[in-house]
C-alpha cells in the first residue's frame, strides 16, 4: 500500500498537467491532443483516489475499534446483568404482557451495545470518507446525506420484512382458527401487500424511479386489495354475517357471566371448554 | 378426596389469633347473591361470619350478617390477582382466621360444599383447600387437556381443577397469594391469573382437595376460544417458567384417597367432525409455524393423525403430552411469537377434543380417559425437564 502510494504521488508531483490551449486545431496531431485529455483524467482520478483512500482506510479501522469496543461492551453488559439476574428480575416484575421477544432481555441489551457501537463506527468511518472525498473533488460534493438514506432504507426493508412476517402468520393463525379455507391466501396476501409497500416506500427513500414506482406502487397495492376483497367478500359471506349478528348480541352485555342455566345445547354447543 | 402433599406443614405457631370467616363473593346478579347468603347463613354461625360482596342488593333480608362492601373487579371469570390482594387485605382489617372465596355462580354450590371448604380453611392443617367438582365429561376440557395434566406432572399436584373459582385459605396463604397478586396490580394487570396450587406447593403449604359436587362452572364472557385459550394457557406457561427451579425437582405425587371419581355423563350429543376438520385444515396450513415447535416425531405423528377418518380419530396420550411440552418448551425460548405460539396450539387441543368426545362415546368414562392423559405427561417429565436445561436436544 505504501509502495503503491508514493509511486502514485511521484507521478503526480512528476506530472505537470498541460494547459489547455486553444491550439487545438494548429500542429498538434489529433494523438497528441487525446493523450493529453487522457492525462488530464489519470491525473484527476489519482487525484481524488489518493484523496479518498486515507478516508477508507479511516472508514475500516474506525469500523473496526468500534465493533471491539461493541463487542466488550457487549460481553461486559451480559456479563454483568447475568450476575444482577436480570433477566429473572424482569420476568418476576413485569407478569404478562403480550409482547415478548425473542431473546432473553440480557441478550437484548447486549445486543443493542453491539450494534449502537457498530453504528457509531459506521457513521464515523463514513464522516471520514465523506471529508476526504469533498476536499478531493473540485465540486463540492457529500455522499454521506445519500448514505444516510441507504442506511435509512436498508432499516426501512428490514422493518418491512419482519412487519410483513408477523403479520402473515396473525392473519395465517386467526384465519386458520376461523376455520377459513383460503387461510394460506389470505396470508400470502397481506404478506406481499406489506412487502410491496416496503418495496415503495425504500425506492422512495432512495430517490429512485420517481413517479414511476408511485404509479406501480399504486396499480399492485390496489390490485391486491381488490383481489383480497373479492376472495374474501364472496367466499366468506356467511362467516361475516354470523360474525356480525353474534357481535350485535354480545354488546348488549359483554361482561355478563354466562348464565348457568343454559337451553339444551346443539352438537357444536355441547362442548364446554371451561 | 382429601390429598396433603409430601412436604411437611410448616406452619408458624406465630399465626395471629383471628375472628372468623372472611367470605369474599364475587359480583354476580341479585337473586344468585341472595342464594349465596342464604347458604352462608344456614350454614355458619352468623357471630363469626363478614361476608364481603361487591354489590349489596338483597342485604337487608339477612340483617344478621356483616356484609361489607367492596371494591367490584373485573373478575367474571376466574378469581384474579386483584381478588386475593383486596381479599387478604380485608382479612387483615377484620382479623379473620381463613377466608373462603367464591366465584360468580358460587350459588350452584351446595351449603355442604361451602361448609367443607370453610371448615378445611379454618382447621390448623389445611392452607389451601381447593374444590373438586363434578363436572360433566363434555365441561372444562381445557382444564382436563391442559391444565391438570401439566400441574400434575410438573408440580405434582393432585388439584384436579387448578384454576381458581372458589377457595378456602388461611390467613397465611392469603398473605401469599396477595404478595403474588400485587406484582400484578403494581403493573396495573390486575385482571392476571393466579395459580393458588402452584403457589401453595411452592411455600411448602398444605393444600387439600374437598368434594364439592356438581357446580355451574362460569363460562368466559368472551366466547372466542382463540382469546381465552391463549390467556388461560399463557398463564400457566408464564407460571411454569417463574417456578422453573421448583418443578425441574424430582417431586413425589401425592397418594390418592380413593378411586378415581366417574364423571357426569355428556349433556347432549357431540359431534367431532368439525373439530377434526378444524385440525386438517390447520394441518395444511400451519406445518411451517408447527415445524418450529414440535420434534420430527410429534409431526409424523400429526400427519398419521390427518388421515385418520373422524369416527376413529384420537390423539395418543404420549402424542398429546409431548406437543403440549414442546409448545412449553417454545414458549420459554420465545421460538415465534408467544401469541402465535397459543393460537397455533388451538387446532390441536381442538384436535385433542375430537379424541376425548369420541373416547367417550365409545363407553369408556372420561375420568379414566384424562388420568391416562395426566398419566402420559407424568411419564413424558424427564423430556421436558431435558430440553428446558438443554433445549438443543431435540430427540431425545
Amino acid at each position: 500500500m505504501q509502495n503503491f502510494l508514493a509511486i502514485a504521488l511521484q507521478t503526480i508531483q512528476e506530472y505537470a498537467p498541460p494547459q489547455p490551449t486553444a491550439a487545438y486545431g494548429d500542429n498538434g496531431s489529433i494523438w497528441q491532443h487525446m493523450s493529453d485529455a487522457l492525462h488530464q483524467s489519470l491525473y484527476r482520478v489519482l487525484s481524488l483516489l489518493i484523496a479518498v483512500l486515507p478516508g477508507i482506510l479511516a472508514f475500516f479501522i474506525a469500523l473496526a475499534v468500534f465493533a471491539l469496543i461493541g463487542m466488550a461492551l457487549s460481553a461486559l453488559l451480559r456479563r454483568g446483568l447475568t450476575l444482577l439476574k436480570f433477566d429473572d428480575r424482569l420476568t418476576r416484575n413485569r407478569g404478562n404482557i403480550d409482547w415478548a421477544p425473542s431473546s432473553s432481555p440480557t441478550a437484548l441489551v447486549g445486543r443493542v451495545a453491539f450494534w449502537g457501537c457498530v453504528l457509531l463506527g459506521l457513521i464515523i468511518g463514513v464522516s471520514a470518507i465523506d471529508a476526504s472525498f469533498a476536499t478531493g473533488t473540485a465540486l463540492p460534493v457529500s455522499i454521506l446525506p445519500y448514505l444516510t438514506h441507504a442506511v435509512g432504507a436498508i432499516f426501512l426493508l428490514i422493518a418491512g420484512t419482519l412487519i410483513a412476517r408477523f403479520l402473515a402468520r396473525s392473519v395465517l393463525i386467526g384465519a386458520v382458527n376461523a376455520q377459513l379455507q383460503y387461510a394460506r391466501f389470505l396470508s400470502l396476501g397481506v404478506k406481499w401487500l406489506v412487502l410491496v409497500l416496503t418495496a415503495a416506500m425504500v425506492l422512495d427513500h432512495l430517490q429512485v424511479g420517481g413517479n414511476i414506482v408511485e404509479l406501480a406502487f399504486g396499480i399492485l397495492f390496489g390490485g391486491i386489495v381488490l383481489t383480497l376483497a373479492l376472495a374474501v367478500g364472496l367466499g366468506s359471506r356467511d362467516l361475516v354475517s354470523r360474525s356480525l349478528e353474534s357481535h350485535v348480541e354480545r354488546t348488549g352485555d359483554r361482561r355478563a357471566v354466562t348464565p348457568p342455566a343454559e337451553p339444551a345445547p346443539s352438537p357444536s354447543e355441547s362442548i364446554r371448554h371451561f | 378426596m382429601a390429598t396433603a402433599h409430601p412436604i411437611p406443614d410448616t406452619r408458624s405457631s406465630s399465626a395471629p389469633p383471628g375472628n372468623g370467616l372472611l367470605v369474599t363473593v364475587a359480583e354476580m346478579p341479585a337473586e344468585q347473591l341472595e342464594s349465596v347468603f342464604r347458604s352462608l347463613t344456614s350454614t355458619f354461625p352468623t357471630e363469626e361470619l363478614i361476608v364481603a360482596a361487591p354489590n349489596q342488593t338483597g342485604a337487608a333480608d339477612y340483617p344478621t350478617l356483616r356484609i361489607l362492601p367492596t371494591q367490584a373487579t373485573n373478575a367474571i371469570w376466574p378469581l384474579t390477582a386483584t381478588d386475593f390482594v383486596n381479599a387478604h387485605q380485608l382479612a387483615v382489617e377484620h382479623k379473620a382466621r381463613a377466608i373462603l372465596m367464591l366465584g360468580p355462580g358460587a350459588n350452584s354450590l351446595s351449603s355442604a360444599a361451602l361448609h367443607n371448604l370453610a371448615n378445611a380453611a379454618l382447621g390448623t392443617q389445611t392452607d389451601l383447600a381447593v374444590p373438586h367438582y363434578k363436572l360433566a365429561a363434555n365441561a372444562g376440557l381445557v382444564n382436563s387437556a391442559i391444565l391438570y395434566p401439566l400441574s400434575r406432572a410438573l408440580f405434582g399436584s393432585r388439584v384436579r381443577y387448578p384454576l381458581a373459582i372458589d377457595l378456602g385459605v388461611s390467613l397465611r396463604m392469603a398473605e401469599r397469594l396477595a404478595h403474588a397478586g400485587h406484582r400484578f396490580t403494581a403493573l396495573n394487570q390486575g385482571d392476571s391469573i393466579l395459580w393458588p396450587g402452584d403457589e401453595a406447593l411452592v411455600a411448602g403449604y398444605t393444600v387439600d382437595e374437598i368434594d364439592v359436587g356438581s357446580r355451574m362452572l362460569p363460562q368466559p364472557a368472551e366466547p372466542n376460544l382463540n382469546a381465552i385459550l391463549a390467556l388461560v394457557t399463557g398463564s400457566l406457561f408464564s407460571e411454569i417458567e417463574a417456578k422453573a427451579a421448583f418443578w425441574q425437582r424430582p417431586r413425589r405425587l401425592p397418594t390418592t384417597s380413593g378411586p378415581v371419581t366417574k364423571m357426569l355423563p355428556v349433556e347432549g350429543t357431540v359431534d367431532a367432525a368439525p373439530m377434526v376438520e378444524a385440525f386438517r385444515l390447520a394441518y395444511t396450513n400451519l406445518q411451517e409455524i408447527w415445524s418450529l415447535v414440535l420434534t420430527p416425531n410429534s409431526l409424523l405423528g400429526l400427519k398419521r393423525l390427518s388421515a385418520v377418518e373422524p369416527a376413529a380419530f384420537r390423539v395418543p396420550e404420549n402424542l398429546w403430552a409431548r406437543i403440549v411440552f414442546d409448545f412449553l418448551i417454545a414458549y420459554k425460548l420465545r421460538t415465534i411469537n408467544r401469541g402465535h405460539l397459543l393460537g397455533a396450539m388451538i387446532p390441536l387441543y381442538l384436535a385433542w377434543v375430537a379424541g376425548h368426545v369420541n373416547v367417550t362415546a365409545s363407553g369408556t368414562d372420561a375420568e379414566l380417559h384424562i388420568e391416562a392423559v395426566a398419566a402420559a405427561f407424568e411419564a413424558d417429565k424427564p423430556y421436558v425437564v431435558s430440553r428446558w436445561r438443554w433445549p438443543d436436544r431435540f430427540n431425545s
